[in-house]
Parts: C-alpha cells; sequence; structure tokens
C-alpha cells in the first residue's frame, strides 16, 4: 500500500468521525416530546417514593459513575427547579429533581431506552413523561417544555 | 433524593481532551505506518505504547497520566484554571475501553491477523477524536450500553 492512499484512507476516518460528531453536537440536549410505543416507559411513579417527585413537575435525571456531564447535569436541573417551585401548604416541592443512577438499577436503561448519560425526562404532576433530553438539556428547551408542562397544570 | 459526587479530587476537564489530541495524532500515525508493509513492525511497536498508555491511564488513574503532567506544566499555565473540575472516573474508564481496544488489535496482529492493528487503530482514532474535537466521550457512552446489555447487575463500582 502506498503512504499517500494509507494516508487517504486516515482522512476518510477522520472525515466520518468529524461527520458523527457534528451529528451528536446537533441532537445532543434536544427536547424531544415522547411517544413511547412501551407502556411502561410513560409512567415513572413505580421508580420512587411520592414524595420523591414535585407536584406539578419532575426532572428525572438518569446517571451513571462515568458520566463526565451528570454532576453538573443535576446542578442545572437543581436550579431549574429551584427558579419555578413554590412549596406547598402540606411541605411538598412543586417542582423537584429526581436523580437515579442506573449501575444500581440497570433494568431501567431498558426500559426508558436510555443510550447516553445524563438522560433527563421531564414528568408532570401524574408522574407521566412528557419530553426527555438525551444528553445535557438545552436551558432554553427545558425551561419552555417545563413551563409548558406547569401552565397546563394550573391555567 | 441521591446526588451525583462532587469530586473533591476533580481533575481539569481541559486535561484528557489534550491527552486525546495525542492519541489522536499517534493513531492516525500508525494507521500510516501499520498499513504500509516497510513500517509495519514500527507501527505494531507504537501500538504497543499506544495500549501501555491507555493501560496507565485506566489502571493507575487519569490524574496520573504522563499526558496530565504535561498538560499541568505546558498547557495549564497558558491558559488559566478551569471554570469547574470534574470527576475523574468517566475519563479513567475512557481509558480501559481504550485498552481493551489497542490490546486486542495488537494481540491480534502480532498472532498474525491481517489489517487487525490498523482497523484497531481506526477504532481507537474515532474514539480520541471525538473526545478532542467534539467533548464527546465514547467509552463513558459504552457504559451505558454495557448497562444496558445487563453486564453490570446491581451496584458497579468504577474505582
Amino acid at each position: 500500500m502506498t503512504i499517500a492512499l494509507s494516508l487517504a484512507i486516515v482522512a476518510g476516518i477522520l472525515a466520518v468521525a468529524t461527520a458523527l460528531g457534528l451529528l451528536l453536537r446537533s441532537r445532543t440536549g434536544r427536547a424531544r416530546v415522547v411517544t413511547s410505543k412501551v407502556r411502561d416507559a410513560t409512567t415513572v411513579a413505580d421508580l420512587a417514593d411520592r414524595e420523591a417527585f414535585g407536584t406539578a413537575a419532575t426532572l428525572l435525571q438518569f446517571s451513571t459513575p462515568t458520566c463526565a456531564r451528570c454532576p453538573a447535569t443535576a446542578r442545572q436541573l437543581d436550579a431549574v427547579a429551584a427558579s419555578k417551585s413554590t412549596t406547598t401548604a402540606q411541605g411538598l416541592a412543586r417542582v423537584r429533581r429526581l436523580e437515579i443512577d442506573l449501575a444500581e438499577r440497570p433494568e431501567l436503561a431498558r426500559r426508558f431506552d436510555v443510550m447516553q448519560t445524563p438522560t433527563v425526562l421531564l414528568v408532570d404532576g401524574t408522574q407521566t413523561v412528557r419530553a426527555r433530553f438525551g444528553g445535557p438539556p438545552r436551558q432554553p428547551e427545558l425551561v419552555a417544555a417545563l413551563d409548558a408542562v406547569l401552565t397546563e397544570e394550573h391555567p | 433524593m441521591t446526588s451525583s459526587p462532587v469530586p473533591s479530587r476533580g481533575i481539569d476537564p481541559r486535561s484528557p481532551r489534550f491527552g486525546a489530541a495525542i492519541t489522536t495524532a499517534l493513531l492516525a500515525l500508525d494507521i500510516v505506518l501499520t498499513l504500509n508493509d516497510s513500517t509495519r513492525t514500527v507501527g505494531v511497536v507504537l501500538l504497543a505504547v499506544i495500549a501501555a498508555l491507555f493501560a496507565w491511564g485506566g489502571l493507575t488513574g487519569i490524574a496520573r497520566h504522563p499526558y496530565g503532567a504535561l498538560f499541568r506544566r505546558l498547557v495549564r499555565p497558558r491558559i488559566g484554571p478551569p471554570a469547574e473540575l470534574e470527576a475523574p472516573e468517566p475519563p479513567t474508564f475512557a481509558q480501559r475501553v481504550g485498552l481493551v481496544v489497542t490490546g486486542v488489535a495488537l494481540v491480534l496482529a502480532l498472532i498474525g491477523t491481517p489489517y487487525a492493528a490498523p482497523v484497531g487503530a481506526a477504532v481507537a482514532l474515532v474514539a480520541a477524536f471525538l473526545n478532542a474535537a467534539f467533548d464527546v466521550c465514547i467509552g463513558c457512552l459504552m457504559y451505558v450500553w454495557l448497562v444496558r446489555v445487563g453486564v453490570f447487575r446491581g451496584r458497579s463500582s468504577v474505582a
């Protein structure tokens, strides 16, 4: 094989990797409205105690121990939840963040079709999944999706 | 509510990307070397060196990787402190993935499998390039995929 051909092969590999990187970058953190065909993937009520959920909405974050951006995403979700939340007379928060480590509950990765961490599910007051974000959520899309759920809960 | 562990011994997130850039260059060179008959032996030796570097980072922890020392000495003083620190576990796990890929390719190359070295180097090149250029950690994603197919049962700790 000639040097020129092997250099062309390397260039080709890098071109494919660049296309893959641009594709991943364009898709990460976008809000996707949930239309799951799997019935038990649309409710998260069984994942935690009732008190762990917000009364109006919950930001459910799936993490893994090898997830570089999960801690930063947790802080982002906490800030968003705090900015939208008020505490009810019973001492319950309207919007909460709930984090689940998939290494502890691997069966949930398949059930919710998690391909990357962090994956964030926006859950309404009935623990029904309304939107999902693969990768750290884009702040404007997260706030818009959350506002939509909150407006609907309290018209 | 559980919380993500805040890294008390966090690393500069730019350090693994700097290392990935060096790895990208070495792997690209290695593909060219192993594809040509006259330089194949040098290429296999370089692949062994790359695998050894992955082993260093994957087995002793990313914070002890020689590229990290290089980053702290040459790059960090020029670009200032990072905005925030990151946990060392994800890049350490990614180093182990790199070790497995290059290690398998090295063994196959040594027993005479044609194109094992350049194909293995190409797979590692894509991952290292995505890390360096796009800050995408394929090794970290693979952990999730392994969880999905049930490789990890119950609590799995990554030291």
